[in-house]
Order: structure tokens, then sequence, then C-alpha cells
């Protein structure tokens, strides 16, 4: 078995511990469009956006990147997991390159995202009546995996670097409030006013959450979704680079 | 080079802090291990042992000098070092959310083995590290010492030519280590090159063909059990049970200049460096003193020449 499967196998494996946590990884985006996105359109009275939608298919896009940002960030989280059981050290002096590990960790909560995906867009549509664009399944997919695996190398690079646990929860709700709030995760960037608007603009999660509504809704204009889709990608891999560095220093 | 399992040269490891002056944690160290030898490295806290283990693991970069395990440098050849070498860290390390089982499972499966082999070899170890009645319990419910024992078991389960062990038998109880410590052997006769840090110098002593101590990140003494002995140079423990421990022997003994008295109830353990006539006019001495029950003199133990070797002056040893 290869290295990345090991480590697969080995994530899988921890995570079937406790069914609950798949049970919540796969249903609380879906919870989130549900309680958040159905409880604004009712308790606001909120009529169709000015771009022309409703806000559940709207939030959509929003809630499968917050869930790609929350599996993320949760990944990472399990570095300090790792270290307090002492495993950490000692598998780096397993049969694997230090990038196998770092891929490996990811991949399994990747997969466990598209199905997060799945659940969630199946739902809206039947349950929400949102206009789902499925031949845009593929497009759906990608983002989402890349996302993920975006937002878990960044996220590993500050659980690599800082040693604290306690520290680090706090770089993430810093992280939370910000890059959530600063972005077209919860609406659109363009009515903003003008600095939070150009801060929305270089947020990758807008770069991220653009892509996630062009492939569900098919909302946005194509040429800037790409734009924002190389710009995420190389987001991405500048992640992976930093993490791996963080990982070789340990 | 062939016959040896670990080549060190000239090893260097600084640690530089902001503000604070550079650490040499290992300062010029040079050995070799042989194939299939048991290799202690001792030293007191701080002497720099697993810093040159996590070297030699791949897990720290050296500042300078030249490494070879099993042929490859652990900083151009990690990944073909870690293909060789399995390792117990110092630390307590286990997946705690797993069963023992499958912390064997996984770790064989990092290691390359079929499931039908990893089956196999659970078996073998859950015997021989009384774990089978454990088997299926999560080893966050397990105590310290059964976890460091589904630690430790790993290494049994593949045939790394090279393991390295720091502190071991941390939490073992002494039949359990005893067991251990001869399945040591065999792997050992078995060609496995098998490297040891510990602070219980019995074990080290019991185990190791060759050993080296270590003293601010240098070598103090190096050899087998037999050649250190030599190093203490007139060095004997003397172990003495009175009917009645007499008052004054500390004060009696005094003259003789003892490295080290300790009494307890009516026995007293004395260290001394001397002539053996001296020693004899010592003994003689003693039993002047009161009713001897039981006496022994022995040459120093590993612990004596540890003490002597890292609590004073650096030793040159050819």
């Amino acid at each position: 078995m290869s290295a990345l499967g090991a480590i697969m196998y080995r994530e899988g494996k921890i995570r079937a511990t406790n069914l609950t946590f798949i049970f919540w990884d796969l249903f609380y985006p879906l919870g989130y469009l549900l309680v958040f996105g159905v409880g604004m359109t009712q308790a606001m009275g909120m009529k169709p956006l000015a771009i022309g939608v409703d806000y559940n298919a709207f939030f959509l896009a929003g809630v499968l990147g917050m869930a790609s940002f929350g599996i993320a960030s949760n990944t990472a989280w399990s570095f300090f997991m790792d270290r307090d059981n002492g495993i950490f050290y000692e598998m780096l002096t397993y049969p694997m390159r230090r990038s196998e590990y770092l891929m490996g960790k990811g991949l399994f909560n990747l997969l466990i995202s598209i199905g997060q995906a799945i659940v969630t867009v199946v739902l809206a549509q039947l349950v929400l009546d949102v206009p789902v664009r499925w031949a845009s399944m593929p497009l759906l997919a990608g983002a989402v995996f890349i996302g993920t695996a975006g937002w878990f190398f960044f996220y590993a690079i500050f659980a690599l670097t800082i040693r604290r646990n306690d520290l680090f929860n706090t770089v993430t709700s810093v992280f939370y409030f910000i890059l959530l709030f600063a972005s077209s995760m919860f609406y659109p960037v363009e009515p903003l006013p003008s600095p939070l608007r150009e801060l929305s603009w270089a947020n990758p999660i807008t770069w991220h959450v653009d892509v996630l509504r062009y492939a569900t809704i098919g909302l946005g204009d194509p040429s800037r979704i790409w734009l924002e889709g190389a710009a995420f990608l190389g987001f991405t891999g500048a992640c992976f680079a930093g993490a791996l560095v963080a990982l070789k220093r340990q | 080079m062939s016959g040896h399992a670990i080549v060190v040269r000239d090893l260097v490891k600084t640690f530089k802090r902001r503000g604070q002056p550079e650490v040499r944690a290992v300062d010029g160290l040079t050995f070799s291990v042989g194939r299939g030898s048991i290799f202690g490295l001792l030293g007191p806290n701080g002497a720099g042992k697993t810093t040159t283990l996590k070297v030699l693991t791949t897990l720290l970069r050296p500042t300078s000098g030249e490494i070879a395990v099993e042929g490859f440098d652990p900083v151009k050849n990690p990944l073909e070092v870690r293909r060789r070498i399995s390792v117990v860290i110092q630390e307590s390390a286990a997946e705690l959310f797993l069963s023992v089982v499958d912390n064997f499972a996984t770790f064989g499966r990092f290691h390359g083995l079929s499931p039908d082999t990893i089956r196999a070899r659970t078996e073998d170890v859950l015997d021989q590290f009384e774990l089978r009645a454990d088997a299926h319990r999560k080893v966050m419910d397990l105590s310290g010492g059964f976890k460091r024992r589904v630690q430790v078991a790993k290494v049994f389960m593949i045939d790394t030519p090279v393991v390295f062990l720091d502190e071991f038998s941390t939490g073992m109880d002494p039949i359990l280590k005893r067991s251990v410590m001869a399945r040591l052997r065999q792997e050992a006769a078995r060609g496995r090159t098998i490297v040891l840090t510990t602070q219980i110098l019995s074990e080290a002593e019991d185990l190791c063909d060759d050993i080296l101590i270590m003293k601010g990140g240098r070598q103090a003494a190096r050899g087998d059990i037999h050649t250190l002995k030599l190093l203490s140079g007139g060095l004997f423990e003397i172990s003495v049970t009175f009917a009645d421990a007499p008052r004054e022997i500390e004060s009696a003994m005094a003259a003789y200049r003892p490295l080290r008295i300790e009494v307890s109830q009516n026995t007293a353990l004395i260290t001394v460096r001397g002539e053996e006539s001296s020693v004899l006019d010592m003994v003689a001495h003693l039993g002047r003193l009161g009713r001897v029950l039981r006496l022994e003199v022995s040459g120093a133990s590993l612990e004596d020449i540890f003490i002597e070797l890292t609590a004073a002056g650096r030793l040159e040893v050819s």
C-alpha cells in the first residue's frame, strides 16, 4: 500500500471510530442552509436579490465554501491532536515523504467534503427548489476538492508553526471573522462599501465561493470566474509550499 | 563501511534561539555501529543522546558532519533511511482513538505489510506483549504502561534492519522488560541492529554489546562493558551488612577517601578507588566496627563508571 493510501486508511479509521463526526460533516452545511438561509429568507421577508436569484440559491455556494473552510481548519487542528498523542513525531519517521504526509492527511477529508457537497446540493434542489446546474457538477467537485485542499494547506501552515492549541484556536477565530464576512459568502460583493469591497475581491474565499456559485447556479461572468479559479489554484500551490516548509522544520 | 549499519563522523548539531547564545547539543561526535549489534547511547540529561537519535532518524538535520544509516545519508536520502528504520521515540506515541489491533494495522500499512502479514504478526505481538485481553480496547482507555507496550510492540511487527529505542522500558514491569530484552537479543542475533538510549544502566549492562557514553554533546567513553570497566581504574564497590549498624562508619571510613557511602538500615554501600591492598585493609577495618553478617566486594558497575565519567571531567579513551 502506498504512503498516501496508508495515511488515508489511518484518517478513515480515526474518523470511523465516531460516526457522529461523519454525520455532522456530511449534513452540517445543509443544516446551515436550512436554518440560516431559509430563516433569513422567511424572517426578513427577502425578495429575490438584485442579481436575479433568491437568497437560498445565492447562499448555497456560501455554505459549500463555509463547509470547505470548516473541514479544512478541523483537519489542520488534528496536527495538535497528533502532537499531543506523540504519534506526530513517530509518523515523521515512517517511510513516506513529508509531502505525502501532508497530502494524505488532507485527502480523506477532501473525499468527505465531496460527499458533503453532493448531499447539500441534491437536498437543496429537492427541499428548497434551488435551480442547480447539473451539467456543472464536475466543476463543482473540482472546486470543492481544490477549495478544501487550499484551506487545509493554509491552516496547516499555522497549525505546524504555532505550538499552542489555544493560540491556533484564536487565529482560526480571527480568520473566520475576517475572511468569511469580507467575502461573497453571505452577500454580493458589488454593493459593499469601498474598503470592504476591495478587501473582499482580494480574499481567496471570494474566489472560491464565486467558482462554487458559478458551478451550482451559473451565476457570474465566466471570464472572471476562470480568473478567480486560477488565482485560487495559485493560492493553493503557495499554501502547499508554505505548509511543506513548516512540516520540514518540525 | 559494509560491516556497519550506522556511521557517524564529526556530527555537530547546534540550536540557535533568538537573543540566546548558540547551544551545541552535539559537538563533533564520531562513532560507528556494527550490523547485528546492540548499541547503547548513554549519558546524563542534556548530553545529546536524543538529539543524536533524532538526526539519525531523519527528525532533525545536522549542522555538519557525515552520517550513513544502512549506507544512506538521512539528509540526502531521508526516505531510503526511513524505509530501513523503526523508531520508538521517548514520548508516549500511539493512536489513542484506535484499538490496539488497529494501531498495529495502521502501523503495518505504513510499512507496506499485506493484510495477511499484519494479522499474523499482530497475533505474535499480542502474545509477546500480553495485550490479548485488551486487543479491541481503544488505546486511550489503557494505562500508561500498556500504551508504552503498544508503542514498543509495533517495532516487532516489521523487519527493518535498524531499530532505534529511546528509553524503551519506561512504564514496563520487570517481567515484561526481561521478555522484551530477550526478544531484542533474538532480533540482534537475526542481524537487526538495535540502537538504544536508556537511563537504566543495568539495562544497558545486560543488553548492549557496545556502549557510548556522552557528556556535553561529546564522547566521554566508548567500548563494550568490559572495556568500560577497565576504565574504572581500581574502582571497587563494597556492600557490607552488620548485625547492628555501627554509628561511626562514615568517620571510620573517611581515611580511605570513599567516593560514596550510602547507609541504609544495617547495610552500607561504599564505592572507593584504590589499590587492592588498600581495599582489603578497608574490609578488615569494617570487620572491626561490628559483627558482619554479609560482605561483598565487586568491581565497579556501569553505574559507578557512568557517574564517574559524567560527573567528572571528560575522559579521552583510545
